[in-house]
């Protein structure tokens, strides 16, 4: 796969399929950075700490039955998974996969000013598996 | 193992009436599926051996 532009992710929350819902997605895949820092050194040095990795999803609001809204209304204060490709084809080498076991804190059911698209942005806190296949 | 049958057209992989396992599931809020009207619980008539 060459560069590419964002035009078709696959989003997967709860095993829902939300892709058709989402306007973005971004994974972010992060340790902890424990400060380490011993006499005698002129930088800062650190050790990982624990992973705090997010998922952070914009979803267009949708209230009928199955979709936005009574998926993740439920979703709010516990864990689950959501599963990111940057492209919906299968996962392989060049497509990998993204799985977040992640705790969703909050949602916004209502959400927008006048004019707006209604919408609501998701962050999953927790850890992020790689896969390739 | 505990089967749920599929009444949304949006699970992955899965088409409504299908039939899901909990394997399937795993990391899943199958609560919240089920609150959510995409999975029913599946009763089980499968009389208990004497």
């Amino acid at each position: 796969m060459a560069i590419f532009v964002m035009k078709n992710a696959s989003v997967t929350i709860n095993s829902v399929d939300l892709s058709s819902y989402c306007s973005s997605v971004a994974v972010d895949y992060n340790v902890d950075a424990v400060p380490a820092d011993v006499m005698g050194t002129a930088y800062h040095v650190f050790q990982p700490g624990l992973e705090n990795s997010t998922v952070t999803v914009t979803l267009n609001q949708d209230f009928a039955a199955t979709k936005t809204e009574a998926t993740i209304f439920p979703l709010v204060g516990t864990t689950t998974t959501v599963l990111v490709k940057a492209e919906s084809g299968a996962v392989s080498a060049t497509n990998p996969s993204y799985t977040c076991t992640g705790f969703l804190a909050s949602s916004q059911p209502v959400n927008g000013a006048v004019g707006d698209l209604a919408s609501m942005q998701l962050v999953f806190t927790g850890r992020v598996v790689k896969a390739t296949t | 193992m505990a089967t749920y049958k599929v009444l949304a057209d949006n699970i992955s992989g899965k088409q409504p009436g299908d039939t899901i396992t909990d394997d399937e599931l795993v990391g899943a809020n199958i609560e919240a599926l089920i609150e959510s009207g995409h999975l029913a619980k599946t009763t089980n008539n499968k009389k208990a051996e004497d």
